[in-house]
């Protein structure tokens, strides 16, 4: 059995816990930078109805989506250089994190395409056309005034998305890469406080989420600032708006998705 | 100065212009008016290719366009030389009413920013809209999202103005201050091709009225004539269905 319960040892493996922070922001932040690019690239064939790539996207996004990322992991991490031997290159020697970063991106990338899509087809055509219309080419059109308002709307959904990667970071340890949780499951070996290790990991994970959400709330706000809110919007009634966020009637992505 | 020949479309086997000859000189104010499905709105939307036309030829200016086999140059200059009013406005609703008039001119026309910016607020002080440079779209009524529209349309000098049923969404009390609008750059001689329900406000602002039905022109000449002695069957019965209600003035 474990020690008696001593809340010195929380803040201690707090204070502990925090330097690993780090590789758990690499992971997030490289699999959410490298997720939009693919998310983009993927929901494009989809979008433009491009006739062999739309199947393409189809098949990844739904196996991506399809697949807890625990064995997605697991999957690349042993499959990958299999196949890679088969042409000659070696990745045995390439650490863990980098496996890690890569089924993130792909995982994160396929939730994103769908986020994408959906945002896109919300933003009217009229717009299109009035862009055209002005002489402007279709990459302008999409990048000046569809992508623009498409980012603003899907932004409870990447909110969502983010604060769903940075908690399924914790499964990276199941390869032995060493971020927040797995260093939580180690520090204690010796005192065998467990309990108070776990506590402090929730309590940082929990702050970060929190965090995260005002930040993004704040963000949200200012990408649709364009839309006309009610002059006499109370805070009470903002506050109710941020609870109610988290249910949104037709997005098809709840806080816990991205883990399925 | 802008010569449509033998333009046809079809959506699937339903043939919604039959071949239509138009020719629009510089500086005429063209209205086209008919019922419902004659195909008014879709020849308007095939003059700058946001509708491909099947067949025929469009030139406007030194430009001509084989409606058949038209390059991706083609169109993008087609659109250049031409500007659209929508019905729904189509304002883009990320952007300030001075920077959706302003788009155009420092994307497409590459002016630079601080010129784009005098000249876009000139030209919403002209629509009457000077005190409303930073609003955005939500923020305005129909009647002045229109407006906006109309710089914009302004702002890229083009050739031709289309106007698609610029009124037809508009509340009812919204729909004088964007034909004074309209009026007000007609007389400064800018071509302008309307479609319009409103027939006082075509009667009274166009050099030339075309009367459209089933795809095809029935009839066209001098609002004075088309109005008041339709030679056509068809015309009168149109006109004798929509009779003017009022006529918008200032």
């Amino acid at each position: 059995m474990s020690a008696h319960f001593d809340i010195a040892y929380v803040f201690d493996y707090f204070v502990k816990l925090l330097p690993y922070l780090r590789i758990t922001a690499v992971i997030v932040a490289c699999s959410l930078a490298i997720g939009l690019g693919v998310g983009l690239l993927v929901a494009l064939p989809r979008m433009y109805r491009v006739p062999v790539l739309q199947r393409f996207s189809q098949v990844y996004v739904s196996f991506f989506r399809g697949t807890p990322i625990l064995i997605q992991l697991f999957l690349f991490y042993y499959g990958l250089p299999e196949v890679l031997k088969s042409v000659h290159l070696d990745v045995s020697k390439v650490p863990s994190l980098y496996f890690v970063v890569f089924v993130y991106s792909l995982h994160t990338g396929a939730f994103l395409s769908e986020a994408i899509r959906g945002a896109v087809g919300a933003v009217d055509r009229g717009q299109v056309e009035a862009a055209y219309a002005v002489g402007m080419k279709g990459y302008q059109a999409f990048a000046r005034i569809v992508l623009p308002q498409a980012l603003g709307i899907a932004i409870p959904v990447f909110a969502n998305l983010i604060i769903a990667v940075l908690k399924d970071t914790s499964l990276a340890f199941s390869l032995g890469t060493m971020e927040l949780t797995g260093k939580a499951q180690t520090l204690p070996t010796i005192s065998q406080h467990f309990f108070e290790a776990y506590l402090s990991l929730a309590l940082i994970y929990f702050l970060i989420c929190f965090a995260l959400e005002k930040l993004l709330a704040a963000l949200e706000r200012r990408m649709l600032r364009h839309e006309a809110r009610p002059a006499a919007e109370t805070r009470a009634a903002r506050g109710r708006k941020w609870l109610n966020r988290r249910f949104p009637a037709g997005l098809d992505l709840p806080k816990e998705g991205a883990r399925s | 100065m802008i010569r449509l020949s033998q333009i046809r479309k079809s959506f699937g086997r339903n043939e919604v212009l039959k071949g239509i000859d138009l020719a629009v000189e510089k500086g005429e104010v063209v209205a086209i008016l008919g019922p419902s499905g004659s195909g008014k709105t879709t020849l308007l939307r095939c003059i700058n290719y946001l509708e491909r036309p099947s067949d025929g030829e469009i030139a406007i200016g030194d430009l001509r366009v084989p409606c058949r086999h038209p390059s991706k140059q083609d169109i993008h200059r087609l659109r250049g030389k031409t500007a659209m009013v929508f019905q729904q406005y189509n304002l883009f609703k990320h952007k300030t009413a001075l920077e959706n008039v302003m788009e155009g001119l420092v994307v497409v026309q590459k002016v630079p920013k601080d010129e784009a910016r005098r000249r876009s607020a000139e030209l919403l002080e002209k629509v009457g809209l000077g005190q409303k440079l930073d609003a955005y779209p939500s923020q305005l009524s129909g009647g002045q999202q229109q407006r906006v529209g109309i710089a914009r349309a302004l702002a890229l000098n083009p050739e031709v103005i289309l106007f698609d049923e610029p009124t037809s969404a508009l509340d009812p009390e919204l729909v004088g201050e964007v034909l004074a609008v309209i009026r007000k750059i007609a007389k400064e001689g800018i071509t302008m091709i309307i479609v319009t329900h409103e027939m006082g406000f075509a009667q009274d602002v166009a050099s030339r009225v075309v009367f459209m039905d089933q795809g095809a022109i029935v009839e066209e000449g001098s609002p004075k004539e088309l109005f008041r002695s339709p030679k056509e069957e068809r015309t009168r019965q149109f006109l004798q269905r929509i009779t003017p209600e009022s006529v918008y003035s200032i």
